[in-house]
């Protein structure tokens, strides 16, 4: 009880002079810290190349705005389609969600989900907007680089027209495909199959497929 | 299995599940937005910067953060010393120094109980026979410091250096419009780290984030040392959050506790706390929104005296000496 006792006095002292609202040193190391992240937030002017995102994250900026790199996006995707950005996307896109046709292709789980994206619908800060479908939301454009492309040698080659499941590709005279823009909704089928890249395949010089989805505002 | 081991364990675990979950595309998330499927447990620091950053009310965020505010205002920051990977990613310290010093990074950093001076004291004079009464300096010295000095100033202040930490988070987040902080959170580095690591082999995802990543995480820890009570902002809103935190509060049973039913000085909660806390004394110590319910304190009280009851027993005279120091800055 005498401890109850001696508190009475303790507690009717101004509150200042018994808890200061922070020391010097502390304020030090927080304003330092502060300044840091200052700091790092202007990589966000320190310019980066648009990339491909998943369905629903084609408004760069509102995409690096809300997302805050949980990974969910890439953990849900049935195709493994989504893999995170690399460094060398910019420090800003670094972990923040980019397509990855390099052995599947997104269908906005039309398959899996019956249409609705489970990127999109796993978003949980809607980095990745919804509504977004095959016919409105296209993800990037396809593009194909004549110089590689097997078919351009006359080899006969049209996996990728092969695969396109929206009519997107066409065929030349020369049985040669080509990408019919305005039907292109960047889904990454032609990519994921394009055989150029492969052993025996390779064009000289060579660093990436024949035909790669480009994002759309480069 | 004492408490120490179980809180290696299940950060361990945590992270095992969710390495697992990432493998098999259950959707489980991180720790940044942990659930099932669609529905996500934000980090609730994360979720305020989204929406500062976006200027938008979004949901999900605002449901995760009243869930998130739900849980520490029941268990305080329980979450840094209970599932945070970061306290058990910092013992890879050990590595680098070979003193055996508390590598438990949550709070002001102690001794381990088995090694402290304080706690061997106690622990050893239990059995000597009648123990001798403090002395009047003795007694002065343990109901609170006369005089000020740095660390006890530092240790009464109400804010420290995280809360303007968590501060320039969120100013970051306004000013730039992204979550700047979510960039270098060492929660977010350790999953990445996994999710990178797992990609590199799965996928054969090279990419210089492999490097990058794990070795900004280790800066971060071993650079700075008192991360978690200095620097992180996430631990700053629990903190003040918790300050309205009245359950699992530790509670002295004062029939048993050395000081008040024999009259020896004793002190080893506060000597075992590994976020300062003086259980006997609160008012010489952090505050209890500080507390991670580790129950360490529990765990040294050589004679049983302390415990986590859900809620504050109100005939009992310690508790009102317990809640003394909080309550009238958080009503």
């Amino acid at each position: 009880m005498a401890e109850l006792e001696e508190k009475v006095p303790d507690a009717a002292q101004p509150k200042k002079e018994q808890r200061p609202v922070i020391t010097r040193r502390a304020l030090c190391v927080g304003l330092g810290g502060t300044a840091a992240l200052l700091g790092l937030g202007a990589v966000r002017y320190a310019g980066s190349a648009p990339l491909v995102r998943p369905p629903g994250g084609q408004d760069e900026d509102a995409l690096v705005s809300a997302c805050i790199r949980c990974e969910k996006c890439y953990e849900v995707c049935p195709r493994g389609v989504i893999a995170p950005a690399h460094l060398e996307d910019g420090i800003l896109n670094m972990r923040t969600p980019v397509m990855d046709f390099s052995a599947n292709w997104c269908d906005w789980c039309t398959e899996e989900n019956g249409g609705t994206p489970l990127c999109v619908a796993s978003c949980p800060t809607e980095a990745l907007k919804t509504g977004s479908t095959p016919e409105t939301g296209a993800l990037g454009l396809a593009e194909l680089n004549q110089d590689l492309c097997l078919a351009y040698r006359l080899i006969g080659c049209r996996f990728c027209y092969d695969a396109c499941e929206y009519e997107a590709m066409a065929l030349d005279e020369n049985n040669r495909p080509y990408v019919l823009n305005d039907q292109c909704n960047g889904c990454g089928a032609c990519e994921s199959v394009c055989v150029s890249l492969q052993n025996g395949s390779i064009s000289a010089g060579a660093t990436e497929r024949a035909i790669v989805v480009r994002p759309l505002e480069a | 299995m004492n408490t120490k081991r179980l809180r290696t364990i299940i950060p361990l675990a945590v992270i095992g599940v969710i390495a697992v979950g990432f493998a098999t595309h259950v959707g489980v998330g991180t720790l940044s937005a942990i659930g099932w499927q669609d529905i996500s447990l934000l980090c609730p620091l994360g979720a305020l910067m989204t929406m500062i950053a976006t200027k938008t009310m979004i949901p999900r965020a605002v449901i995760s953060v009243v869930i998130a505010i739900a849980l520490i205002l029941l268990f305080a920051r329980a979450f840094c010393g209970w599932i945070c990977p970061v306290p058990v990613v910092s013992k890879i310290r050990g590595v680098f120094s070979k003193k055996t010093s508390n590598t438990d990074m949550t709070g002001t950093g102690v001794l381990p109980a088995d090694e402290n001076p304080l706690v061997k004291a106690a622990k050893g004079s239990e059995a000597a026979d009648a123990p001798a009464p403090l002395s009047a300096d003795e007694q002065a010295a343990l109901s609170g410091c006369g005089h000020s000095c740095s660390s006890c100033a530092e240790k009464r202040a109400t804010f420290d250096s995280r809360h303007v930490i968590l501060g320039g988070s969120l100013l970051s987040a306004a000013v730039f419009g992204f979550p700047v902080f979510c960039l270098i959170c060492p929660i977010g580095l350790t999953f990445a780290t996994i999710v990178l690591v797992m990609r590199l082999f799965a996928f054969g995802d090279v990419a210089w984030g492999v490097i990058l990543v794990p070795t900004l995480l280790l800066a971060e820890v071993v650079f700075f040392r008192k991360w978690c009570s200095k620097f992180c902002p996430i631990s700053a809103l629990m903190s003040l959050v918790g300050k309205a935190n009245r359950t699992f509060v530790p509670a002295i049973d004062n029939a048993k506790c050395r000081e008040s039913a024999q009259g020896t000085s004793c002190e080893a909660c506060a000597a075992v706390c590994p976020q300062g806390i003086n259980v006997r004394h609160p008012e010489a110590g952090m505050s209890f929104s500080e507390c991670t319910k580790c129950r360490a304190c529990v765990e040294a009280c050589p004679t049983r005296a302390i415990t986590m009851p859900f809620l504050p027993k109100k005939a009992a005279p310690s508790t009102v000496i317990v809640e003394d120091d909080e309550t009238v800055p958080a009503a």
